[in-house]
């Protein structure tokens, strides 16, 4: 039984659709990515998921209740990191947080507890009573996403949870995701970077312009892009012809490309199991390998396969509907 | 209950964080008090002495009321920032439900109003003289109701307004026509009297009549300095203005707020 379904969620602005006929499955437990560049419709999909907008058609079901008719329901089992920090800036982050706690029915010892653990951890607690509107849009950023770290909702939605945010703190901040998923909580993350969806996604979903194009896990979406995989090969001898066309005659090679005589490029499937192969079949025809380099596509390209384009470009071509 | 309490908790501790907004209100209606009325008590035409003991003393109980107005309309301003902010969705998103968020707000406004004006209302008393203990329960009660109403008034205006102008625009119409079509700063007596006279335009007067704000400020006068003479239709002014702006809040800011 999944614990988010949703049944042609659909909404509307005027005449933008800002998302279509969504039909997705959420597994209990999973971190679950929604991919997409800014405007394809996944801060929307949080928003109606989250019960905050409602949707124009469709229905989804958040921990078995539907957000249409049982909201009140839905927002007991919720948490939510907003792509753009929704703090007072008036607010310390001790006060913002404080309160998160207070409202999300913590007692004082436990509250108290873990709005320090969680400040510490994010390296926030020397600026805990500092006001926002001093803060950093990086340290920002952290005040809240702390929100739901403290909280530990059973059903978490983060929204680029590391925008703003520097290299060594994004790794605190996805390992603290990766914690929070192993406490228990389902997590839903809204990224437009595909590398930090394919480090901590168990499955990915893929949004462009409000439509759902593909979901499944990295791994599948990666391996699902013929000739996605590539092995650059340095010969210490020159390649003879007749070695090229065995090699392109292997089921998982797409295509070959002899950069020069000594050099390889080869493109194919499965690449962990076609190398050793490769290597068997240069070693007969006696042609040494001086080196060896694999690489294995990306989501970018998983992107750029179902789009036709770049994730860049595509945020170029999107309505924004956001007013700030 | 426990949800609108942290709501009215979260209003309040904002509330003290405009310290400087604070300290200039505070300012404004002391001046207000200490040096207009001061001055305007040396101005105003003998006959009109003769009505209202002197012009500071009739104009304590008005200041009383300038201040709660302006502090219990200040949650209306905050609201409308979170609106163009988007700090809305936070509120929308939490475990509360749509009608506890609406009366936390409602009522932290209207406490925010009572609190800020209870340093006011006893620099009247001390000017005027206290009330009795029932007095001044119908006192507190009637005030209690005109905050919880300017509260509702000012976050309907709030999340109807799409912009900062507007809502600023929105807030001076309101301020001056409540503020100068009641009797904060003359007897309602002699705004009829000019009715009478043609002087002043009718519709003037029947909204100097209605207005809460003048309900509020005579109700103190009644009871402070015996003038006007306390009548049940200042009550029944207050209940009215609060049970529609209470309501028109509650339903604004449940159903218009989500549509953001």
């Amino acid at each position: 039984m999944p614990i988010i379904r949703t049944i042609g969620l659909t909404k509307r602005y005027e005449d933008l659709v800002a998302v279509d006929q969504l039909n997705l499955s959420i597994e209990e437990g999973e971190i679950f990515g929604l991919l997409g560049p800014n405007g394809a419709g996944k801060t929307t999909t949080v928003l109606m998921l989250s019960t905050v907008v409602k949707p124009t058609e469709g229905t989804a079901f958040v921990g078995e209740q539907d957000i249409k008719k049982n909201p009140d329901d839905v927002r007991k089992l919720i948490g939510i990191c907003f792509q753009e920090p929704k703090i007072l800036w008036v607010s310390t982050p001790w006060d913002v947080l404080n309160w998160h706690a207070k409202v999300c029915g913590l007692s004082t010892a436990e509250r108290k507890k873990r709005v320090k653990q969680v400040l510490e951890d994010v390296n926030m607690w020397d600026s805990r009573q500092k006001n926002v509107h001093g803060l950093s849009g990086g340290m920002r950023k952290r005040v809240e996403i702390s929100k739901v770290l403290i909280q530990r909702p059973r059903i978490a939605f983060i929204d680029e949870p590391t925008a703003q945010i520097d290299v060594v703190g994004k790794h605190k901040i996805w390992n603290m995701i990766r914690e929070l998923r192993d406490e228990g909580s389902t997590i839903i993350l809204a990224t437009n970077e595909l590398h930090e969806a394919d480090m901590l996604s168990d499955r990915v979903a893929i949004m462009h312009k409000g439509k759902l194009l593909v979901c499944d896990t990295p791994k599948t979406l990666k391996d699902g892009i013929l000739g996605g995989d590539m092995v650059e090969i340095r010969l210490e001898k020159e390649v003879t012809q007749k070695s090229l066309e065995e090699l392109k005659n292997f089921r998982e090679v797409v295509d070959v490309i002899a950069v020069n005589p000594n050099n390889l490029r080869v493109y194919l499937n499965k690449v962990e199991e076609v190398v050793p192969q490769i290597m068997k079949l240069f070693l007969k025809k006696h042609l040494p390998i001086s080196s060896i380099n694999m690489s294995e596509p990306s989501l970018d390209d998983v992107f750029v396969h179902y789009t036709g384009l770049t994730i860049e470009e595509a945020e170029h071509k999107s309505p924004s509907r956001w007013k700030h | 209950m426990r949800a609108i309490l942290h709501v009215v908790e979260h209003d309040f501790q904002n509330f003290f964080r405009y310290k400087w907004w604070l300290a200039g209100l505070i300012s404004m209606n002391l001046a207000d008090l200490f040096i207009m009325a001061l001055v305007y008590n040396q101005m105003v035409h003998p006959d009109i002495a003769r009505q209202i003991v002197s012009y500071f003393s009739f104009f304590a109980p008005g200041v009383t009321v300038i201040g709660l107005f302006a502090s219990a309309y200040m949650i209306g301003r905050e609201i409308n920032m979170e609106v163009r902010r988007e700090i809305h969705h936070y509120m929308l998103s939490l475990p509360i439900t749509r009608l506890e968020l609406a009366i936390g707000r409602l009522l932290a406004g209207g406490l925010r109003g009572m609190m800020y004006m209870s340093p006011l209302l006893l620099t009247t008393f001390l000017i005027l003289g206290f009330p009795t203990v029932p007095q001044l329960f119908v006192i507190l009660g009637a005030l209690f109701l005109l905050a919880t109403g300017i509260s509702g008034l000012s976050i309907a205006t709030a999340v109807s307004t799409t912009s900062l102008e507007k809502f600023i625009t929105a807030r001076g119409l309101v301020y001056y026509v409540l503020f100068f079509c009641s009797s904060i700063f003359y007897p309602l007596s002699l705004i009829q009297t000019l009715g009478q006279e043609g002087i002043m335009p009718q519709p003037i007067v029947v909204l100097a009549e209605l207005n809460p704000l003048s309900s509020g400020t005579d109700l103190i006068r009644s009871f402070l300095m015996g003038t006007p003479t306390f009548s049940f239709y200042m009550i029944r002014n207050l209940v009215i203005f609060s049970a529609i702006f209470t309501t028109t809040a509650m339903f604004a800011y449940m159903k218009i707020i989500e549509r953001r």
